[in-house]
């Protein structure tokens, strides 16, 4: 039996009536939509995959010292000639809690926001220009502007987008390895480590707001990506050798460690962990105060604010 | 509603700068069309009409809601949900697909997620994209983008569509279609258009209203035809016989004659309420034969600069 033709109004123009939604919601959908030109790229997936990786290794790392220490009674265990004939629990033990700090303390979590950092800095610097960079570049604010939300709602739909990346990289798995770790050792781990949670979550703030903010600026300034990591690399890579250079070569003041923000934002993140300043590592280096790093880190953020609001406000959305 | 624009001496600086001048506009629901040259004032008034910008000066209402100097400036987001604006930059997100352009569109618009990418589907099959809404918007021709602009000003069905140069950069026949397509709209499902365009040919074509804006002052304001009674009317003459003796009883009879050459090629502009025949009454007293009369009326173009000019 054959079906009628359709009718040729069934594609005619159709009016609608619904209830429409807040600014807010903008920012949502921008956030979403970036997140989706990210997500289309095989870069990011690759960098993802790395970040991963250092999280399951601490992840099974906790786990195995846990393990290590609490279940394998004896001194030495016969693997079968895996790695040798027979291995020493205790010196996995000690090297996955002494050296690699593996046990569920300040160090653990600020290593591990440490290290994941690498590859965020790497990732941004990537996304920035897609997710930032693009609408500057090809002139598709106004697309944004002309919509009913404010320059503050496409700003905080791009920031978001740049904030779900960093936790999902920095915080989250942080709070993964806490809760793992509480489940490993004992309950009492959650009720005395409170202010390890809230060092994670200090932290994980502190990474998103600055890195957020440091993206967003350097993406409308330079819009392409080989420049912005260009400029990323020289802000993460260039400012540690020149502070290193500085303190450790010249003798100069250990204030000007402040030169390196992503040592600033660990200071904070160990004064957020509630680490002692005289127990920091590594123990060779005398670090600035912890109020002087958060100091640099509330500036450069306000700077970063200041040049976004004349920078999105110059965009003229009729021209 | 009565009226769609109603403005009452607005005026807006920047600066030492007068953009807009004792601006008075009382424009109902229809096709508009907004002219005038570079530095005119029209983005300016592009900028108060969507809310973007407040008034420095004078007051008036839009889609019934009140611009004043002490306005919401770009904080009018009810206005622009009125509004669909088309702007004349690509705009566009490259990476992103046709379909999830317009339905981010149609978020930001405020309508919900799944609406919105019901509604981007329809409005793409609207506008002939049902094939191209997967592509990526790199891969859009020049007219394609142009209707892809398009579908994201209709996507959320704004009683008003906003348009700044729609037939910019396109080729004769997808300047055809798009002009086709927007008196579709206007016509058909009863949108207010506000064509902003420096090419008089596409008012003539979609609009049934026209803002002449000039060094931020409106210099003329009305229907098509209305603007158009104003035209001069012009004519070509073919004369046979004493050229000069014709020309003086022209300007006798107080026709301009614009040019003529010694085979008897006239052109005139004539005042209003002359005749035809009164061309060929003046022939046998000056010793001529009238061989053709042929109407050559002023363009909108020539209109405009005639307009222009005086200013």
């Amino acid at each position: 039996m054959s079906r009628p033709a359709p009718s040729p109004h069934l594609l005619r123009y159709r009016t609608l009536n619904t209830a429409r939604r807040g600014p807010w919601f903008g920012s949502v959908a921008i956030a979403r939509s970036s997140l989706q030109l990210l997500a289309g790229r095989k870069m990011f997936w690759t960098l993802y995959i790395f970040s991963l990786l250092i999280f399951l290794l601490y992840f099974f790392g906790q786990y195995l010292q846990v393990f290590l220490e609490q279940r394998v009674s004896e001194s030495l265990v016969r693997t079968g000639g895996v790695f040798g004939r027979t291995i020493r629990p205790d010196f996995f033990v000690n090297m996955l809690r002494d050296t690699l700090r593996m046990n569920g303390t300040a160090d653990t979590y600020g290593d591990f926001m440490w290290t994941e950092g690498y590859i965020v800095m790497v990732l941004l610097a990537f996304a920035g220009s897609a997710i930032v960079g693009n609408d500057f570049r090809f002139n598709s604010l106004p697309f944004y502007l002309s919509k009913p939300i404010g320059r503050r709602h496409y700003l905080v739909g791009k920031a978001l987008a740049i904030a779900v990346l960093v936790n999902a990289m920095t915080t989250i798995p942080g709070l993964c390895l806490y809760v793992e770790y509480g489940f490993i050792d004992t309950w009492e781990y959650y009720k005395n480590s409170t202010r390890l949670l809230f060092g994670i979550l200090a932290y994980g703030a502190a990474l998103t707001i600055t890195l957020t903010l440091l993206l967003l600026v350097t993406a409308t300034w330079l819009r392409r990506t080989v420049p912005l990591i260009m400029v990323w690399t020289a802000a993460f890579v260039m400012s540690r050798l020149v502070q290193r250079w500085l303190v450790d070569g010249l003798g100069l003041s250990p204030r000007w460690r402040l030169l390196d923000i992503w040592n600033d934002m660990y200071l904070f993140g160990q004064w957020c962990f509630g680490t002692n300043h005289l127990l920091l590592r590594p123990g060779n280096q005398i670090q600035p105060e912890y109020r002087e790093a958060t100091a640099v880190i509330v500036v450069v953020c306000l700077v970063c604010v200041w040049y976004l609001s004349r920078r999105v406000r110059a965009v003229e959305v009729v021209q | 509603m009565d009226f769609l624009i109603d403005l009452d001496r607005i005026g807006r600086t920047f600066g030492t700068h007068v953009a807009l001048r004792d601006v008075t506009l009382r424009l109902r629901p229809g096709r508009i069309g907004l002219l005038g040259p570079n530095g005119a004032g029209k983005s300016t008034l592009l900028k108060l009409l969507m809310g973007l910008i407040s008034p420095t000066s004078g007051s008036g209402r839009v889609l019934e809601h009140v611009i004043s100097p002490n306005g919401a400036g770009e904080g009018d987001y009810e206005l622009r949900r009125l509004i669909g604006f088309m702007p004349e930059a690509d705009a566009l997100v490259p990476g992103l697909r046709g379909v999830d352009y317009v339905s981010l569109a149609g978020e930001l618009y405020g309508l919900p997620r799944k609406q919105a990418i019901r509604r981007a589907h329809e409005v793409l099959t609207y506008l002939g994209l049902e094939e191209a809404r997967y592509r990526r918007l790199e891969e859009y021709s020049t007219g394609m983008k142009q209707r892809l602009k398009l579908a994201q000003t209709l996507v959320h069905d704004p009683p008003v569509l906003l348009l700044d140069e729609p037939t910019s950069g396109l080729d004769p026949a997808s300047r055809d279609a798009m002009l086709r397509l927007l008196l579709e709209l206007g016509r058909d499902f009863g949108k207010s258009l506000i064509v902003s365009t420096h090419l008089l040919a596409d008012v003539e074509a979609v609009c049934e209203q026209v803002v002449i804006l000039m060094n931020g002052e409106v210099r003329g304001q009305g229907s098509v035809d209305e603007l158009c009674k104003r035209r001069h009317d012009r004519f070509i003459l073919k004369i046979q016989g004493e050229i000069e003796a014709y020309k003086l009883a022209l300007e006798a009879k107080a026709v301009r004659v614009l040019s003529y050459n010694a085979k008897g090629d006239f052109r005139v502009s004539v005042a209003e309420g002359w005749k035809i025949s009164e061309f060929f009454g003046l022939a046998p007293n000056t010793g001529s034969v009238v061989r053709a009369v042929l109407p050559d009326d002023e363009t909108l173009e020539e209109m405009f600069l005639r307009t222009a000019n005086n200013a």
